[in-house]
């Protein structure tokens, strides 16, 4: 944290705030957090009006619930992600009839770089994921992430990736506990 | 790494919950596990710590500036708390333009043409629609701006508002579905986009109409609640050029 950093308020701070009504708190927490969290809509729902209208509910989620941020569980950045994450997968259930994603080859697709585009809570934690992602074989990591950005259920990824539902179930499922495994040891 | 790979392990749903690959019903089971069991809640917050860091990759991206704005008209702040004001973020304008309830279109395109008007500016089109609610008095006044692509909805003294409930703005091409353009407020001005699809069809055959809806809006994309008020809509012409 630099010194500039030492003199804002902490985004958990400004959620406290909010939960009291703080108004310009709540404006604070906006400005500071708006891009991030625009930016996980845009790319889980990738259409520009449906990803604003998921980050208005938010944000009003957020002046109306802010009370039940629990700074013990996770930071105040995880609680807003996590928040944003949930309504943007709400909101893909909600697509009923869609044009079918490009299928998309696990065998072929690139890992994209490893890196963090803008600011962590905690670049460790970032760290320490990405290292126990790198330990995967190639086929889990790739469908762990494809989950993460997409928000497709397993049916959907398994369409996408043209392989049996088991096999992508099979896969994502001891990636993630292999990651359990990887990030407690 | 040696743990033994169960498919059937406990806690794999809460992860899956927290990765997003549950459909709905799915989705739904795991919310309710977390309201009642603590247990539950802190499994799918320690899912969190450890995969929500991987969101580190996604680039930031700038919402447009209408959005925080949109945010406070739906949580109803108060209009004066705006910051940064802009001019018609600017209260004052407003109450001065209200003054004349009968004349506030006009007064509308007066202030638009006076601030928007430069020396050398090309013909700027208004259009401009009070809409009248069924006891006769005017609700709101909307003017739009179509070179700027942005409507402007002011209210005048707009009744038959329920607590809990917003208006929301709907423009009602001849012969057409009506369109959503947003939501709109009872208490303070409120500008607008007008998108391609609006633009198009914005004239004196289509209708202003404003109807009575949840505090998000319509959940259906048409009207769900009464109409208290409509319009239709008149050419202001291009002023800026003919005043200039």
């Amino acid at each position: 944290m630099t010194a500039a950093d030492g003199m804002r308020h902490t985004l958990e701070d400004l959620l406290a705030r909010t939960a009291d009504r703080d108004r310009r708190a709540f404006a604070e927490l906006y400005r500071r957090t708006c891009a991030r969290l625009f930016g996980v809509c845009l790319r889980m729902l990738r259409e520009r009006e449906e990803s604003e209208e998921v980050l208005q509910e938010v944000f009003t989620t957020v002046w109306q619930r802010a009370a039940s941020f629990e700074p013990a569980r996770a930071g105040a950045l995880t609680w807003l992600i996590a928040l944003t994450r949930n309504k943007a997968i709400d909101r893909l259930r909600q697509r009923r009839e869609r044009v079918l994603d490009d299928p998309i080859d696990l065998e072929r697709l690139p890992d994209e770089r490893l890196e963090p585009a803008t600011e962590v809570e905690s670049s460790q934690d970032y760290a320490r994921l990405a290292n126990c992602l790198e330990q995967l074989e190639a086929r889990q990591r790739r469908s762990v992430r494809e989950a993460f950005f997409s928000g497709a259920t397993y049916k959907q990824l398994a369409e996408r990736c043209q392989v049996p539902l088991p096999t992508m179930k099979s896969w994502i499922r001891r990636g993630l506990m292999q990651l359990r495994s990887c990030l407690e040891s | 790494m040696n743990t033994p790979l169960r498919d059937d392990d406990p806690e794999l749903r809460y992860a899956e919950y927290v990765l997003g690959v549950l459909d709905a019903d799915a989705r739904a089971a795991v919310e309710r596990e977390m309201q009642e069991s603590d247990a539950a809640a802190a499994t799918v917050a320690a899912w969190h710590r450890r995969l929500l860091p991987l969101a580190a990759e996604i680039a930031d991206r700038e919402p447009p500036m209408r959005l925080w704005q949109r945010i406070r008209t739906e949580l109803r702040f108060d209009p004066r708390d705006r910051q940064p004001p802009g001019f018609w973020e600017n209260v004052r304008v407003w109450h001065w333009l209200s003054l004349g309830a009968g004349a506030i279109a006009v007064a509308c395109i007066l202030a638009l043409v006076l601030i928007v008007r430069q020396p050398s500016a090309p013909s700027v089109t208004y259009m401009a629609s009070t809409l009248a609610q069924q006891n006769g008095n005017v609700g709101w006044t909307a003017t739009m701006d179509i070179s700027n692509a942005r409507i402007i909805v002011v209210p005048a003294a707009p009744q038959g508002l329920a607590t809990g409930r917003a208006p929301e703005l709907w423009l009602i091409p001849k012969g057409e579905k009506p369109i959503a353009v947003g939501m709109i407020a009872a208490d303070a001005p409120i500008t607008l986009p007008l998108g391609p699809a609006l633009l198009a069809r914005v004239g004196p055959t289509a209708v202003l109409a404003v109807s009575v809806e949840p505090p998000g809006g319509s959940p259906t994309g048409q009207p769900t609640g009464a109409v208290i008020a409509t319009g239709t809509i008149a050419s202001a012409g291009s002023l800026a050029t003919s005043i200039s």
